[in-house]
């Protein structure tokens, strides 16, 4: 061997350490493809979820114990907000697990490929969250995005859920096209010398007024390519299409784990990168996050189907997220957004845990099809109404406690308008969850209520003491989210 | 951390919501053990309130029972209780109102029995909490908490628009409510910039009004706005009263007693304990528009009520106009309109409850409440035309009985302030009469039909749930002054705080006219008197930035 590429496999194994979650479940999930898929016959594939599971805490425990630092040509950093986003990656695709064994049961569609997809594209999404790099950050992006294109297509023989992962993947890639054109700006517009953000942050600070534009269209391609990974408005169209498509177990997974990893990179991005290079940025952004709440909301008032309709909550929820990447003190801003995901991810999972037991044969997921859940299931139906109410933001839930967290964040910083503009339009979003309990407790039940899965019980209990009881811990909610990040 | 007093306090509160718990346990089909365990928990709750109204120390302007523990240091949120003369009348007045709600529901609520008296029983919680906080975050949260309750209460058991009125009553009292939460924010940062804590107690806030003072004049206006559009949705006032009608009409009966007894105070509430002391400048720049909107409210609801076919929408669009009275009161900012319209708003809980009762009554019999299809009453149903008669005279303020003390208190205050005002406050108040009047003899005297004939006077149970309005509208008309002596301290601090010096310059006017009698023969004196009593309304705006420094310790001691 040369010298050289001695060198390189030192410096390789010299930052293993840093990935290790990434590492493991690689392994695993070729692992799984083979020889693991000759483990189980056809019949017994369901096996695999439980195993799924295993490995999802195997790798949230590697999670919390990876060291921190920077490597890999300071592509990738291990760092408070990385694992903090980490780990809501892994609960995120924990939750979409739980929530797939039954669906997939009875349309007799198991695979071991599913569950390894669902791991590879977590493996993605944990490489989003610590990608320091532009070049990184783009192919976790890639690696995270295809998994889901494909498991949007999962139902292979259903056309919706064909078309909706052929939406998907067609403006993905577009999307993904525009970030790399955006990085090849900014890479030339730094001089030809770097694409780490932080060695971007100092050069672009030194570039001469007359690329500044040259620097803006760069930044508001990478701004756009974000945008489309975690659905703001204007470049949200794929969502609803490929929401209500998608296998419903991932939609859960798309509308929690890959938002919290775009997310996190964009507040990378513009948190590290772009910090006081120039704040041209600043006022797309407040566009882009004002958009996203008024046409998410508005959107979402007339929707027949379920799953549509929380497609558009979450663009308004980001939407809401947006207004701390907004604020000019990053670190607090990461915080506020974290705890933020954390609490929708449970709320999120907790009604998507609902959607899924209605859904029984696949079908069925409209609005209507709530009608008189209070009557047959009560305590569902009274879980589903803590969920709603607070994804609504009404206190003492705990969806009111991020809220609250987040806007005064915005406040603080200066974002008056904005937080208005978000406060009346979750007042507008009370509609239409209103409108899902009133399918609930005001109209007469058609038909039998049906037995519901242990995961999904699990599921629904647990986010619903959760979202119940979580204001209560305020403290310690903070408490928690301070030490994530200075861990 | 906590009294033993301040215990008790929480445990008259907390116990409707404790008792839902239990009754959460109980099967469905168990109706009586509702009806009764909720009433008696309610009565529970009431009797545990009773002791404060004799334990509270009427010389004090102090915050008292209080009693506080660290919620949320990071925020400065803090579990804070305590209350002074105005929270403790609101307060009693919302544990004496639920027993007769729960009683009323017995015979008008015909299915789903457990939810129906579970969400009685926590709507009855987050009320009370409302009036015991002391903490603006811990206000919010009761406020808001209140909503989903009265929203499930009036969508279930409502009339045939149940849905759209429930869902109305929501989103505008949530629409204004988050407009407040961002001025709550704005005054917290604004604090934490002049003081460098993170404090989100209500005397901390109230302290802040010299420094909310000195801000720039649109943002004080946009403050005040905000939290003017909050409060004044839940009160409501003219124009945000769109909702109230559509609610009540199709609210059941005791929904419609509570909206009408407790949630609407709600909003006044939020004026007396936020608006006037935390924004009295900001408040004096838009008097003349909250006082042009009250007077509108007070003309506009009477002669809407005047018109409606419905008795249960007459007596909703009355609410506008004699809650538009109150806000009369409050706005005249002296001691008499402010007293006036708090008297007004525990006389309006009770009369109004039961004119809602009444209509309540005639509805569950007939399944109409049109006026047109009653008549001559009184033939059938004597005992119930007795207490409907003394409802109304309570309701248009006859003499002896407590609208009368109330109305009158305010018009004095309000005569003070702004005599053109009080005029027309008082043509709104005529006009009550004629409506209130005009229905009472349309549906009590006249001829009376078949149908009418047959119509059951009260039973024991109704008989005993009137009662005690009966009992208080007499008593406070005949006998107001304790009532009077509760608020007298807490409303001269918040004169006090709206307007510094207010009290000594009104002190040392009484003390010239005195002198001035008394030394008619000397004509220096008089003189005299005339420099010094501009020169002390000269001083009073001068001084804000003191005073309410000095009040503030005091305030917050109080407070630990």
């Amino acid at each position: 061997m040369t010298g050289f590429s001695q060198g390189l496999l030192d410096a390789l194994l010299r930052d293993t350490h840093l990935i290790l979650p990434q590492l493991f479940l690689m392994t695993v999930a070729t692992l799984m493809l083979w020889p693991g898929d000759l483990m189980f016959s056809r019949a017994e594939k369901h096996k695999w979820a439980p195993i799924t599971l295993l490995v999802l805490a195997i790798t949230a425990v590697l999670v919390t114990r990876t060291t921190e630092g920077e490597g890999f040509s300071r592509m990738f950093r291990m760092d408070g907000l990385t694992r903090g986003f980490q780990m809501l990656c892994v609960l995120g695709c924990a939750g979409a697990v739980a929530l797939s064994v039954r669906l997939l049961d009875s349309l007799k569609q198991q695979t071991v490929e599913y569950y390894a997809l669902i791991l590879f594209s977590l493996s993605g999404m944990l490489f989003l969250c610590g990608a320091s790099d532009l070049i990184s950050i783009y192919f976790s992006v890639e690696l995270m995005a295809i998994c889901i294109y494909i498991l949007v297509a999962y139902l292979r023989d259903r056309a919706t859920s064909v078309e909706a992962g052929m939406k998907y993947f067609l403006l993905g890639a577009f999307s993904s096209g525009i970030l790399v054109y955006g990085i090849s700006l900014l890479y030339g517009a730094a001089g030809g010398t770097t694409t780490n953000l932080a060695d971007l942050n100092q050069a672009l600070a030194l570039t001469p007024k007359s690329s500044s534009l040259l620097v803006f269209s760069g930044v508001l391609m990478v701004l756009v390519g974000m945008g489309f990974k975690v659905a703001a408005v204007p470049f949200h169209m794929w969502s609803p299409d490929a929401y209500e498509g998608a296998p419903t177990p991932i939609t859960t997974l798309m509308a929690t784990a890959p938002k919290a990893a775009g997310l996190a990179a964009i507040l990378r991005v513009f948190g590290t990168g772009f910090h006081g290079v120039s704040s041209d940025w600043v006022l797309p952004l407040s566009y882009i996050a004002g958009a996203s709440m008024i046409l998410g909301n508005i959107a979402a008032v007339n929707q027949q189907s379920m799953k549509r309709l929380l497609a558009y909550s979450s663009i308004a929820h980001v939407g809401y997220m947006l207004l701390g990447v907004l604020s000019g003190d990053p670190q607090a801003g990461a915080q506020a957004v974290w705890l933020y995901m954390a609490i929708y991810i449970v709320m999120n999972t907790g009604a998507f845990a609902v959607v899924i037991y209605l859904q029984g044969q696949g079908e069925g997921e409209r609005i209507e099809d709530f009608k008189g859940l209070g009557r047959k299931r009560p305590v569902l139906a009274f879980a589903m109404m803590v969920f709603l109410l607070s994804l609504a933001g009404i206190p003492p839930l705990v969806g009111f406690f991020g809220k609250f967290y987040l806007f005064k964040l915005a406040i603080e910083q200066g974002y008056v308008t904005l937080t208005v503009l978000a406060l009346l339009t979750s007042a507008v979003s009370a509609y239409y969850y209103l409108g899902v309990v009133s399918q609930m407790y005001f109209r007469e039940p058609e038909g039998e209520a049906i037995p519901m899965g242990a995961a999904s019980v699990f599921i629904v209990t647990l986010a619903c003491i959760l979202v119940l009881v979580g204001t209560a811990f305020g403290p310690w909610l903070l408490d928690w989210a301070g030490k994530v990040f200075l861990a | 951390m906590f009294t033993a007093n301040t215990t008790l306090m929480l445990v008259a509160t907390f116990l409707p919501v404790l008792g839902a718990l239990v009754l959460l346990l109980v099967p469905k089909d168990q109706r009586r053990v509702f009806e009764i365990g909720s009433l008696l928990i309610m009565i529970a709750s009431l009797l545990l309130s009773l002791p404060f109204w004799f334990g509270y120390d009427r010389a004090s302007d102090a915050v008292q029972w209080a009693g506080a523990w660290n919620w949320i240091p990071a925020l400065g949120v803090k579990f804070s209780v305590g209350m002074d003369g105005i929270s403790l009348l609101l307060w009693l007045l919302t544990t004496f109102i639920g027993p007769i709600a729960i009683a009323c529901s017995f015979s008008a609520i015909l299915e789903r029995h457990k939810e129906y008296y579970i969400w009685m029983l926590v709507l009855q919680t987050a009320m009370l909490g409302v009036f015991i906080t002391q903490d603006m975050f811990l206000f919010y949260l009761f406020w808001e908490v209140m909503l989903v309750p009265m929203y499930f209460l009036i969508a279930i058991w409502g009339g045939p628009q149940k849905l759209y009125a429930a869902i109305k009553l929501f989103l505008y009292t949530l629409a204004g409510s988050v407009l407040m939460l961002v001025a709550l924010l704005a005054i917290y940062f604004l604090q934490h910039q002049t003081t460098g804590v993170y404090d989100f107690s209500l005397a901390s806030f109230q302290a802040m009004a010299p420094v909310i003072a000195q801000q720039s004049k649109s943002y004080q206006t946009l403050m005040a706005l905000a939290f003017f559009v909050g409060f004044a949705i839940k009160v409501p006032m003219f124009p945000f009263h769109t909702w109230l009608p559509d609610a009540h009409v199709q609210a059941p009966t005791a929904g419609s007693v509570i909206l009408a007894a407790i949630l609407l105070k709600m909003g006044t509430y939020g004026f007396v304990r936020f608006l006037l002391p935390i924004m009295p400048t900001a408040t004096k720049e838009l008097l003349p528009w909250f006082i042009g909107l009250s007077l509108i409210g007070i003309i506009y609801g009477a002669l809407v009520a005047m018109i409606q076919k419905d008795m249960k929408k007459l007596v909703a669009y009355s609410s506008v106009s004699h809650l538009g009275l109150c806000m009369l009161g409050l706005f005249a900012l002296n001691p008499y309109g402010i007293k006036g319209g708090l008297f007004q708003m525990i006389n309006h809980g009770i009369s109004t409850s039961g004119l809602f009762l009444a209509v309540g009554i005639v509805y569950e019999r007939r399944h109409t409440r049109m006026i047109a299809d009653f008549g001559g009453l009184s033939k059938s149903m004597p005992i119930f035309a007795t207490i409907f008669m003394i409802m109304t005279m309570s309701s248009i303020g006859l003499p002896l009985l407590n609208g009368f003390i109330g109305e009158g208190v305010i018009l004095m205050g309000s005569f003070q302030a702004f005599p053109w005002a009080a005029v027309v406050a008082t043509l709104g108040i005529i006009l009550g009469a004629a409506y209130m009047l005009w229905m009472f003899q349309r549906v009590m005297f006249g001829p009376i039909t078949e149908v009418n004939e047959k119509m059951e006077d009260l039973n024991l149970r109704e008989i005993l749930y009137f009662a005690p309005l009966v009992v208080a509208a007499f008593w406070i008309g005949l006998y107001p002054g304790p009532i009077m002596a509760v608020m007298d301290a807490p409303v001269r601090k918040l004169v006090e705080q709206v307007t510094p010096g207010f009290h000594a310059a009104q002190d040392l006017a009484v003390k010239q006219a005195i002198a001035a009698k008394l030394g008619m023969q000397g004509m220096a004196a008089p003189a005299a008197h005339h420099d010094a009593a501009p020169a002390g309304h000269e001083a009073a705006p001068a001084a804000p930035h003191a005073e309410p420094a000095h009040g503030a310790p005091a305030h917050g001691g109080g407070h630990q």
